[in-house]
């Protein structure tokens, strides 16, 4: 029997439960209801998390650490994102991270800038000056106003803190740590209202609102006339909701948020782990690996942002950035003074458009060889939406030649001429082989093992030779804008499109190339349709109110008052 | 999996195992004492548990080129080819070959179906999720409750984007230490308390720390209302993260035990990033001396160290293919029925396996070593990887598991769930836990031989 109580015993230590089923057998809430319902929560990324805490405390507030590895669903970290939590060693990192902002905050120099009162006594606790601290910040933090009980919540914390250290900012400092380990700022809760035009349908409410928009635009959360105009619910009228999209997309701002958005889509995070084999690529390190990133983002937000050209230009251009480290790779001289010259490739260097700069070609290789089909699959996957399913299990590769003769085409050709290999390899490899003139950090050559490279490629009808023919075909593809639609929706909305999307989305498509294929013009034309705030409510969503769950307690007191005379 | 460790499973296992295997039992004792292990001066030894994963498994091809299974099953095991590392430690780990991962219909996931299997049980769905826990992080609940770090998990593989194979969910993984100067400062840096000191103080500013916990825990209730399931389940662990956090505070603030075995490392050095099969090997030994530091001091005792992952990038410096590559396109040599290179490669990396224990049996604890006393679950993602075959996936218990792991024997069973390894894990850990696995990955049968 003692070995049955300690089972029990233990089972209680487990801190994990599924969550049980009642949840399941809820129904969907309804609008009817006239309740909240919570429907989605988003994870901060890294560069959303460092954006927002210059924006409210200054970009002098030094922020290091390590964040939580993201993961890419559907193509996008951002889908990835709505689908994470935390880890305990993350939610570690996150606690040594807050505290550390906390300290600069409320530092000695700082805090006569950053607290908006003086206490009483500042070797005690005040209230008053605690709340006007916090619900200032809170505010920004939480991308909405603090509920009274967060709010009271965090003055215990500060009062506390005073208390114990006899320093009023000492516990300033601690209640600000725990609005920033708060999971209402470590994650953005998208909550839904009834709609009071529409009671059948919920509605994002204007806080949600103002955060897609401003992670959208700016990958930071709201500012001040951004919450403001969700307080007062202009953000709900399309000429409220105009007026302050047209503010943020002429913002210097606007550059973050589609940095962070290309780099998403371009997959540039990969960068962070990039290796390659030194004896094989000695010219690359880590100042290459960032600056390649850097190239593509720069020659993207250029073109696109700067000088709001055709988005179909991105795989033709000859125009780019180049630095000293990348200057090296590229073997062309290196003549300006400061750390970026803006540059344009020669004819001769084969070279143009993002798909033939550094970081898409080392990126999409091997540590020690360039590889056509890893290239092939992400041309697809990243600009016409298209993905490669994972090879069969137990494909034979033994024909497959050893890589000391011959060029690697030779060898490819063993995979397009077998019959199980063919339906994916025949679209992919042909556009990695067309690259093949780049090795894999991205140096140009024309041989490999003495044999010269051949650089043609065949898809179905069409020809076209190497990355400029490859370029041009991607610039005349129509999956290539439409795929950019959907990436860009799909990001804002931090959701896979669905069936029920697609009428949207090709409307989208059609009025992106009416436009010129502008990319600003595309982010305000998705970010101001109501599909964007389209409410997608998740199942086993309980309902209530912030009302109701402050009254919820009056019920089970109720039941006890009866069992409790 | 949500039954697993539930007392209805715990008790139908019984009934079906019988008596022989009620030796797995009582188990609470074992999380508690160690067995009977003791310290020189009669402090208990705890059992430890790791798992250890590297990948493209061994060389065992169809033709029978044999390179790691052992010709007989049972004890004194003769070392194959690949397995020449584990010799200086061959009486403490026992191997499993045979055991194959089942997907009841479910596509092999290549480089995934093989470790999600071993790990939750159930063939998974999608690439990149498990359809439930891994079993890790049961045992960590259950014996790593009462050390400053619930569970250290480690990637030493320095290529792409640090992998974890442990969750609590199925969706979101822990996040690795990469570096041993990452690893160094975790287990060693702020925080880090010296259970040899004998001027221990309890630090004032935790009892602060504390504080800024319970004002985000006030709020869990109205977070919590209104949200869908999904979002429940990412909320609770994040809840969980807290509650785990207060508790590595409560630790804090306690004085630690006596641990004679703890020797305080001083900072290593950064290494170098890159992904060569020697700079793995060097970092993956450099951070298993850390974590059996970090295990001897009591700073966790529950790890997941991943040596490669499972599409591994490793490669021999100047060669222009990966590891990974080479598994799948070097011919099968005629004559010696295997890939030689391949074969080679598979020896450098279970090196580092083997460097790895090695570290472990290195340090005394009471009257055996951290090996005696820990139990290190070690398997890959696929078995023969030139097919992606999760067929006779290489698998070992090393550790002697304070006495209760019959190890240096080689268990050999065709066609077997790999579950059965796994179940046997648990219950040489003394967990509580009859069955294991859904499906026909369902078991309820642990590998009697190697319990003692």
């Amino acid at each position: 029997m003692a070995g049955l109580a300690a089972v029990g015993a233990l089972t209680l230590v487990g801190g994990f439960a599924l969550v049980t089923s009642s949840a399941a057998q809820t129904p969907p809430p309804k609008p009817s209801d006239g309740l909240t319902t919570k429907v989605a929560l988003r994870r901060v990324t890294e560069t959303q998390y460092r954006h927002t805490i210059a924006d409210v405390f200054g970009p002098e507030i030094k922020i290091s650490a390590r964040f939580e590895p993201e993961q890419r669903v559907d193509m996008l970290l951002a889908i990835g994102s709505a689908q994470l939590s935390l880890t305990s060693s993350g939610f570690e990192q996150y606690f040594a991270l807050a505290t550390s902002i906390s300290d600069q905050v409320v530092s000695e120099k700082q805090r006569t800038t950053s607290v908006p009162c003086k206490p009483a006594d500042p070797a005690g606790a005040d209230d008053a000056c605690a709340r006007r601290f916090l619900t200032a910040y809170g505010e920004r933090l939480f991308r909405r106003p603090l509920t009274e009980s967060e709010v009271l919540a965090r003055l215990r914390t500060a009062a506390a803190g005073a208390k114990q250290s006899g320093d009023f900012y000492a516990g300033l400092k601690l209640s600000l740590t725990s609005l920033l380990l708060a999971p209402e700022f470590l994650f953005r809760v998208e909550t839904a209202e009834p709609d009071p035009a529409n009671p059948q349908e919920f509605r994002l409410d204007a806080y949600t609102k103002a955060s897609r928009l401003s992670f959208l635009l700016w990958d930071s959360a709201p500012d001040q006339e951004l919450l403001a105009a969700a307080r007062s619910g202009a953000i709900h009228t399309q000429d409220g909701l105009t007026k302050q999209l047209n503010r943020m997309i002429s913002s210097p701002r606007f550059e973050d948020g589609a940095r962070a958005f290309f780099t998403d889509m371009l997959q540039l995070d990969g960068f962070e782990n990039l290796v390659k084999d030194p004896t094989i690529y000695p010219k690359f390190n880590q100042t290459v690996s960032d600056s390649a990133k850097e190239q593509t983002l720069r020659t993207t937000v250029d073109l696109l942002v700067d000088k709001r050209r055709d988005y179909r230009d991105l795989f033709t251009s000859n125009e780019t950035f180049i630095n000293r480290p990348l200057a090296s790779v590229y073997q062309i001289p290196f003549a300006s003074s400061g750390d970026w010259a803006p540059y344009t490739f020669p004819l001769s260097s084969e070279r143009s458009g993002i798909l033939t700069e550094v970081a898409f070609l080392s990126l999409f290789a091997h540590p020690g060889s360039s590889s056509p089909t890893r290239r092939g699959i992400k041309v697809r996957e990243i600009f016409t939406c298209q993905v490669t399913p994972d090879p069969p299990a137990d494909v034979d590769f033994s024909k497959v030649q050893a890589s000391t003769t011959g060029t690697v085409r030779e060898r490819l050709l063993n995979h397009m001429g077998t019959a199980g290999c063919a339906s994916c390899h025949r679209p992919i490899d042909p556009l990695g082989l067309a690259l093949e003139h780049f090795d894999g950090l991205g140096q140009l050559r024309t041989m490999e093992n003495g044999a010269a490279i051949d650089v043609n490629a065949e898809l179905g009808s069409v020809k076209f030779e190497g990355a400029q023919g490859l370029g041009q075909y991607l610039h005349d593809n129509p999956r290539v804008p439409a795929c950019l639609v959907r990436n860009v929706f799909a990001y804002g909305v931090g959701r896979k499109p669905d069936a029920q999307d697609a009428d949207y989305l090709r409307g989208q498509a059609t009025a992106f190339a009416n436009d010129g294929y502008r990319f600003p013009d595309l982010v305000v034309q998705i970010a101001s349709s109501p599909q964007f705030f389209k409410v997608a409510v998740p199942n086993g969503a309980e309902r209530t109110s912030l009302a109701a769950a402050a009254t919820a307690p009056l019920k089970t007191s109720k039941t006890s008052e009866g069992a409790n005379p | 999996m949500s039954s697993f460790f539930d007392r209805r499973s715990f008790l139908r296992g019984m009934l079906r195992r019988g008596t022989a295997v009620c030796v797995a039992l009582p188990v609470l004792d074992q999380f508690l004492n160690g067995n009977g292990v003791a310290y020189a001066d009669g402090a208990k030894i705890p059992v430890r548990f790791g798992t250890y994963f590297w990948g493209l498994g061994l060389t065992d091809t169809p033709t029978g080129g044999t390179r790691w299974v052992p010709s007989k099953s049972g004890p004194g095991y003769e070392i194959m080819p690949e397995l020449e590392s584990l010799k200086p430690v061959k009486d403490k780990v026992s191997v499993f070959s045979g055991f194959r991962a089942i997907g009841d219909g479910r596509p092999n996931l290549v480089h995934w179906s093989g470790h999600a299997s071993i790990l939750s049980g159930v063939a998974p769905g999608v690439s990149g999720r498990f359809d439930g826990p891994s079993f890790d992080t049961k045992i960590a609940d259950a014996i790593g409750t009462s050390t400053r770090f619930k569970v250290i998990d480690i990637d030493a593989s320095m290529s792409r984007q640090p992998v974890s194979y442990s969750t609590p969910t199925g969706v979101t993984f822990a996040m690795p230490e990469t570096t041993p100067l990452a690893l160094y400062a975790r287990l060693f840096g702020a925080g880090f308390q010296d259970p040899n000191s004998d001027n221990w103080q309890p630090d004032p500013s935790i009892m602060l720390r504390q504080s800024v916990l319970s004002a985000v825990k006030d709020q869990r209730q109205a977070l919590m209302s209104g949200v869908g399931k999904s979002d429940q389940i990412k909320l609770d662990q994040y809840f969980t993260s807290v509650r785990e956090m207060e508790n590595q505070l409560a630790i804090q603030l306690e004085k630690p035990e006596k641990r004679e075995a703890c020797a305080v490392p001083t900072a290593p050095k950064d290494v170098p990033h890159n992904a060569s099969v020697d700079s793995v090997r060097a970092n993956t030994k450099a951070m298993a001396k850390l974590l059996a530091l970090g295990l001897a001091c009591n700073q966790t005792r529950v790890f997941n160290f991943v040596h490669t992952a499972g599409i591994s990038e490793a490669y021999i410096a100047g060669e222009s293919k990966i590891y990974h590559q080479i598994t799948h396109d070097e011919p099968t040599d005629a004559k010696l029925g295997y890939q030689p290179e391949t074969s080679m490669l598979a020896g450098l990396v279970m090196q580092a396996f083997g460097d790895f224990l090695v570290e472990l049996d290195g340090i005394k604890e009471g009257e055996g070593t951290l090996l005696d006393n820990s139990l290190i679950m070690a398997f890959s993602d696929t078995g023969y990887a030139k097919i992606h075959s999760i067929e006779n996936i290489p698998m070992f218990l090393a550790g002697k598991a304070g006495g209760r792991h019959k190890a240096g024997q080689h268990v050999h069973a065709t066609g077997e769930s790999v579950t059965r390894v796994s179940l046997t894990a648990q219950q040489l850990i003394g967990a509580p836990v009859g069955e294991f696995g859904t499906g026909s990955m369902r078991t309820a049968r642990p590998i009697t031989e190697v319990i003692a």
